[in-house]
């Protein structure tokens, strides 16, 4: 095949199946709800997971530790497949949805993330400025809601930004399950045309776009947050 | 006003502290010289326990923030298995009180010391204790790194702790409260003519700028006691009269103050007793003439020798 006949498929294929069936739209669309909805519940599951992190009852922090510990040491195509055969065993739906048991998969994988980026967003502020909400009489309750948290959300959110960005990507995963999302338009159209390479090539450009413009959208909100602070 | 008996602070196996005791009176103003690493920044935040004292208590104004030093209490450590045990193997009961106290043997957890020895460790643990950020209210500190909040104007530093203290004692009438406190921050500003700063964030200020704020910040809560942490240590050169100056205003005004400090020459002038601490104990004492003109300890003497 030569370059041209590449640009060429690419671009037959972009018209006739991502632009006239409409596979780009729907593609999209369930790769960043996939996305969205992995970043939010694994926002607020990880923001829960890095408080339960900070308690002294120790027990719960092992747990919590350990659960992030195999999360991040395991494949996450690993952890989408445990997924897609226990979660209907727990939740006894037998016919529950790919699309539900990938999504509750990322969910928590991306909850141990985030649990450590905020960890580590709350220890990057100053401990200076603890000691002097606590020199002040400040209870530990106040001076974290206060003064540490409002400073730490500045080091958290850039960082939460780049993580939607790494979860775009990741749902490509999903495509395994045949959930709908970018990357299983690969295979469908691979099914009608044989072809691989300039499906391929499409899709990468509308991952980069996807990535790249979000990536520029965030620097500017973090540049605007800065401005403020 | 402000006391520490027999403060010892262990880090790891790093001995900080060995025994420090002493008092702050009223009105009284006391600075605490010696070598970087010596314990005096340690012994200061033992105070207000920003660091926990090992062994040893802090009493403000006659109540008792750290937990009880069962050593410190004769009373206490008689009532002890070890004390009665020591005593039924035929040793006299003071000799049996020196070699509990000398040897450490009372055992760490309570329970192990039988009912009598817990029962007046709590007793008295609860009829003195004060609530440690309670007591923290009563002295508030200001730090080598200045420390203001960065997420807050000026003038929320400095309201900031006496609302919440407001909310924590659940004042009812918080409008008054926060029209009175933002009136006195104020004036407060205004009386080290940063009032037009109010509204500015710390980024923006100088290093003076800041250091004076925290001090405003630590005296808009009434305290009775103010403990300074190398105050002037992270400012440039040119910044530390400001500092100095106000710190003096205030000890002109009779607030009691404890100064870690390098300047050796604002402690003469303003002291009215000098601490030397020197590995991990109080070497020497006494007023700033005694220090300066007749110092006694030979790491004293070294020490002058070096930094005047």
């Amino acid at each position: 095949m030569t370059f041209t006949e590449i640009l060429t498929n690419m671009w037959d294929i972009f018209i006739k199946y991502y632009i006239g069936a409409g596979m780009l739209w729907s593609g999209i669309g369930y790769t960043l709800l996939l996305s969205a909805i992995t970043v939010f519940f694994g926002t607020i599951l990880g923001s829960l997971m890095a408080i339960g992190k900070r308690s002294r009852f120790k027990p719960l922090v092992f747990v919590i530790t350990a659960f992030v510990e195999v999360l991040r040491g395991t494949p996450a195509l690993l952890q989408l497949y445990v997924a897609y055969f226990i979660i209907p065993m727990i939740l006894k739906v037998p016919g529950l949805s790919p699309f539900t048991s990938v999504a509750i998969a990322m969910s928590l994988n991306s909850a141990a993330y985030v649990s450590e980026i905020i960890r580590s967003g709350i220890q990057a502020v100053d401990k200076g400025q603890t000691e002097a909400a606590r020199a002040l009489g400040l209870t530990g309750r106040t001076a974290m809601l206060k003064i540490v948290l409002p400073q730490a959300v500045r080091n958290i959110l850039p960082a939460l930004g780049n993580e939607f960005i790494t979860v775009i990507k990741e749902t490509a995963l999903a495509s395994t399950f045949f959930v709908g999302d970018l990357m299983t338009t690969y295979k469908v159209i691979n099914g009608f045309t044989y072809q691989t390479i300039p499906i391929l090539f499409d899709l990468a450009i509308f991952y980069f776009v996807l990535t790249f413009s979000l990536s520029k959208l965030l620097g500017l909100l973090e540049r605007r947050m800065k401005k403020r602070a | 006003m402000l006391e520490v008996k027999n403060i010892y602070k262990n880090f790891g196996s790093l001995k900080v502290l060995r025994g420090v005791s002493t008092h702050v009176d009223k009105g009284e103003v006391i600075s605490i010289i010696g070598v970087s690493g010596s314990g005096k920044s340690t012994l200061l935040r033992c105070m207000n326990l920003l660091e926990q004292p090992t062994f040893g208590e802090v009493w403000i104004e006659g109540r008792l923030m750290t937990p009880v030093d069962p050593y410190l209490h004769k009373e206490i450590i008689e009532s002890s298995d070890t004390f009665a045990s020591l005593v039924s193997s035929g040793m006299s009961p003071s000799d049996a009180v020196q070699k509990i106290k000398k040897e450490d043997l009372l055992k760490e957890k309570h329970s192990r010391e039988g009912a009598a020895y817990r029962k007046l460790m709590k007793e008295f643990f609860e009829k003195n204790r004060i609530d440690v950020n309670e007591g923290r209210r009563k002295m508030s500190m200001v730090f080598q790194q200045f420390n203001l909040f960065n997420n807050k104007s000026v003038l929320e530093n400095i309201t900031l702790a006496p609302l919440e203290t407001a909310k924590y004692n659940h004042a009812k009438n918080m409008k008054e409260i926060r029209e009175s406190v933002t009136e006195r921050a104020m004036s407060l500003l205004k009386r080290i003519g940063l009032e037009d700063k109010a509204h500015a964030y710390p980024s923006t200020l100088s290093g003076g700028q800041k250091q004076r704020i925290a001090i405003i910040r630590s005296l808009a809560m009434n305290p009775d006691v103010m403990l300074f942490d190398e105050p002037t240590s992270a400012l440039d050169p040119e910044m530390i009269g400001e500092v100095l100056d106000l710190m003096k205003e205030l000890a002109d005004a009779g607030m009691t103050m404890v100064i870690v400090t390098h300047e050796m020459g604002f402690a003469r002038e303003v002291s009215d007793r000098v601490l030397f601490v020197d590995e991990g104990y109080i070497k020497e004492e006494g007023t700033p003439d005694q220090i300066f003109r007749d110092p006694k300890n030979p790491r004293l003497q070294d020490f002058l020798s070096k930094v005047l």
